[in-house]
């Protein structure tokens, strides 16, 4: 028996509510606070920092963001669905081997490229194998193979910048190219990216199991969801993700590095957090990370155009982190009335 | 065919002489216990059947076997004849088998819309989610079962009985053939349960077979046609309703007859004060409450959904924040107001949420029952463990609290075990006054009256027993003394022998 166009009619008899527009529903929700942040960030700096209201710093800085943001994507993927992925920094540094190697060799983005991604799925394959169907916890596969990768990395390139001798012109556009000659190219394919799963995450059904799996594992189970396979999956987006990532940066630093995406899973993950997606699973949204992700880039500029030294960045991220999950935990008690 | 309850008169044509579902010979083994044995359980179309027994009988590992939650070790599964294999919740679903649990199985960032479309989103041409049909489809179902539930409303938001309105129309937004119900009234009122009473009969009129779990028998006389007993994991009885009596059905159940479900054993309360509390307000829900309690004495506390019976034991064992008034232990304030100083006072409390604010399902029995009383068993900041597990066995034994070992998952417990574990956990304390909140819920009828039993004994100990309860024959049966509350307030106080159910229910309502 199929579903038919008789239960619109049902419906028109029931006192059917309507939900809050689409707005309504984003100024209730944490999103809206973020972009104030954000706001007032910009307007600070604008005011105290000459030409950082500038097209050119602006899109700068998104062009500086679109690894973070990327990367982002999948870090919040993870997370809402009740797990954590830190292996990303060491994947950025790892894939630009078969990257820069392979292009090295046969002088093909393309090779090179889809080298890059069979090697960010098999990690992912990997972290995701053991996450979620040999039970081990993700925070320790991810710290492990963290660790693998970054140490693999180091012996095989004796600790020497493997430089990109193919030097494609559409290799190096991913640096410094930009769509319309304003916006950087890197930035476009993050926000491409992001508009994409930010639709799948509200509105396709996978998106939504994501969800129900990271609010309440037992309840998805019960729903008849495969938990596993659905935790699996968001570790492969989650490696995919920051391998795109990781190309982006092997091109702006035209080689690949050892040291490259050093602490880079822990930016994407203050972000991310930032950005209201809790780790506790089920919380958040893609809309959220991003403004935690420019929200923390536009201050570093920002403070570097105030001539403040990293170290003071560095202070002044931490302490953000912790009052915007702070307030952000005050204001769910005082929701829930306890 | 099968039968949706959206779209009524679609499924018409239901075989009626083909079970809809038959287990046959099933058999369940867990590590040291054998869950079920050889049991059998069949479901006609239409009709509505009781399956009942005691704690630990079977009920749950049954339904969790229906449900795909276990795969069982021996047995067929029939869905109209047809042989299946259930070897998980969707190959569950995927056979019209909706079963609604007893705990609350709702995510709750999600909106009631999305929780009753769980198992499966209606799609659009593309595959991307039809939000608008989500809606609209669970506005109509709520509308056509009488349920008053908000489908855009935030679900964790919602009080439990609409949380559970929304479990139980939930198996009704996709096709069902079969419907398992757990304990659906446990945590509804009167009103919400009359309908979904009315809901019952019409998923049976539409040809679909339901199971009901109950321990209210008074309900399954009410709704059921036919009555299945397990018992220690065996079947028992299937009866037509008609021919089973209360004592019947008890005496299936539990092996034995009970004459006297609460057998007072105690003598009369003392005349010393050991809980005094004045003009106590919380922000939210208490107004002006003021009582006291003498030591060996059982007050009930009766009310309707949201009177504030949790809010009260709660805020008097020093758990949620007063605006104003005292609480006093054997004359001596509560202050601060917290659960350290009631603890160190001698107050506790026997929450009605076992799993969540009681237990600490992972960690053994042991160290459940010990929590609260580590200080007793220290011995230069290190706890003597082979002190604590004797203090603890002792326990044991004299609750006979039904455990492998001390170090069994309490999770893996019987309710009464559970209850039994907890009120252990105050006993070794040494409490002068404990809160009980609605003890026997989800607690069958054998197991109840060990509760009971309990409760008798910690009063004719010399405990201060505040007893919160919605189960008329529980207060009168127990409760020296019966307190009212409607909304907040206290309405009124009554010695049992002046209390009626009439001039109680006149409280209540205010």
């Amino acid at each position: 028996m199929r579903r038919s166009d008789k239960t619109m009619s049902l419906a028109n008899t029931a006192s059917v509510k309507t939900e809050p527009s689409v707005l309504a529903r984003l100024f209730a929700r944490q999103e809206l606070a973020l972009l104030v942040c954000l706001l007032l960030v910009l307007v600070f700096f604008s005011v105290t920092v000459e030409n950082f209201f500038s097209v050119r710093n602006m899109t700068n800085v998104l062009g500086q963001a679109s690894l973070a943001l990327t990367a982002g994507i999948g870090c919040a993927i993870v997370f809402i669905s009740g797990e954590v992925d830190i292996s990303i920094g060491s994947l950025l540094a790892t894939i630009a081997l078969p990257l820069i190697i392979i292009m090295n060799d046969t002088n093909s983005l393309l090779l090179g490229v889809s080298a890059a991604l069979l090697f960010g799925l098999i990690i992912g394959v990997v972290n995701g194998y053991l996450t979620a169907y040999a039970g081990i916890n993700s925070l320790i596969v991810t710290l492990g193979t963290m660790f693998i990768m970054r140490g693999g990395v180091y012996l095989y390139t004796g600790q020497r910048a493997i430089p990109d001798n193919a030097s494609l012109d559409s290799f190096i556009a991913l640096s410094d190219g930009r769509l319309f000659n304003i916006i950087p190219y890197s930035a476009v394919i993050a926000i491409v990216l992001l508009v994409a799963f930010g639709y799948m995450m509200q509105h396709r059904p996978f998106g939504r199991q994501i969800y129900a799996v990271g609010g309440n594992q037992e309840v998805a189970r019960l729903a008849g969801y495969d938990v596993r396979r659905v935790k699996f999956i968001c570790f492969i987006i989650s490696s995919l993700l920051a391998t795109v990532a990781g190309i982006i940066l092997a091109a702006r630093v035209g080689s690949a590095q050892h040291t490259a995406g050093l602490n880079f899973e822990f930016q994407v993950v203050a972000a991310t957090v930032l950005g209201g997606v809790s780790l506790a699973g089920g919380i958040g949204s893609l809309t959220g990370m991003a403004l935690g992700v420019l929200i923390l880039q536009f201050l570093s500029n920002g403070l570097r155009g105030l001539g403040l030294p990293t170290e003071w960045q560095l202070v002044i991220t931490g302490m953000i982190i912790i009052a915007a999950v702070a307030f952000d935990e005050a204001k769910r008690r005082r929701a829930n009335g306890g | 065919m099968s039968v949706d309850f959206l779209h009524p008169g679609e499924g018409a044509a239901i075989e009626k002489d083909v079970p809809a579902l038959e287990l046959r010979g099933i058999d369940k083994r867990f590590p040291g216990v054998v869950a079920l044995d050889n049991v059998d359980f069949t479901l006609e179309p239409g009709k509505i059947h009781a399956l009942m027994g005691e704690n630990g009988a079977g009920k749950s590992t049954l339904i969790k076997i229906m449900a795909g939650v276990y795969g069982k070790d021996a047995g067929t599964i029939r869905m109209r004849g047809r042989e299946v294999d259930i070897k998980s919740p969707r190959d569950s679903l995927k056979e019209g088998i909706k079963v609604v649990f007893q705990e609350i199985a709702l995510i709750s960032e999600f909106t009631v819309a999305e929780n009753i479309f769980l198992e499966g989103y209606p799609t659009g041409k593309t595959g991307s989610i039809d939000w608008k049909k989500i809606r609209a489809d669970s506005a109509a179902l709520f509308n056509r079962i009488g349920f008053n539930v908000d489908p855009a409303a935030r679900t964790g938001s919602l009080p439990v009985s609409q949380q559970q309105m929304v479990e139980i129309a939930r198996a009704l937004a996709h096709e069902a053939r079969v419907v398992v119900m757990d304990e659906p009234t446990s945590s509804l009122t009167p009103n919400e349960v009359s309908l979904l009473f009315t809901v019952i009969r019409r998923l049976a009129s539409l040809g679909i077979a339901v199971v009901y779990v109950s321990h209210k028998l008074d309900e399954v006389f009410e709704i059921a046609d036919t009555v299945t007993v397990l018992r220690d994991g065996r079947h028992i009885s299937t009866k037509p309703v008609g021919e089973h009596t209360n004592d019947t059905l008890i005496q299936d159940m539990i092996g034995r007859r009970i004459d006297n479900l609460f057998p007072r054993q105690r003598g009369a309360a003392g005349s010393k004060i050991a809980l005094s509390v004045e003009k106590l307000s919380t922000a939210k829900k208490l107004d002006d409450v003021s009582f006291e309690a003498r030591a060996g004495e059982v007050l009930g506390f009766f009310g309707l959904m949201g009177a504030g019976r949790t809010e009260l034991a709660k805020a008097i064992v020093g758990y949620d924040p007063i605006t104003a008034g005292t609480i006093s232990v054997d004359g001596q304030r509560l202050t601060p107001h917290d659960t350290r100083t009631g603890v160190r006072l001698g107050i506790g409390l026997l929450t009605e949420d076992r799993k969540s604010e009681g237990l600490m399902g992972e960690l053994p029995v042991y160290q459940n029952a010990s929590l609260a009383s580590l200080g007793a068993f220290a011995r230069m900041g290190f706890v003597d463990t082979a002190k604590e597990h004797r203090a603890v066995q002792d326990y044991v034994d004299r609750f006979r609290i039904k455990t492998p070992s001390l170090f069994q998952q309490v999770k893996n417990l019987s309710g009464g075990n559970q209850q039994k574990v907890l009120i252990s956990r105050w006993l070794m304390r040494g409490l002068k006054v404990i809160v009980v909140d609605e003890p026997t819920r989800g607690i069958d009828v054998g197991a109840k009256s060990e509760i009971f039993a309990l409760i008798d004994r910690l009063a004719g100990e010399g405990l201060a027993v505040v007893m919160m309860t919605s189960e008329m024959p529980e207060l009168l049966g127990l409760a020296d003394r019966i307190a009212v509350m409607c909304e907040g307030r206290l309405t009124a106080i009554m010695s049992r022998d002046e209390a009626t159910q009439e001039k109680i229910l006149n409280a209540a309502i205010g």
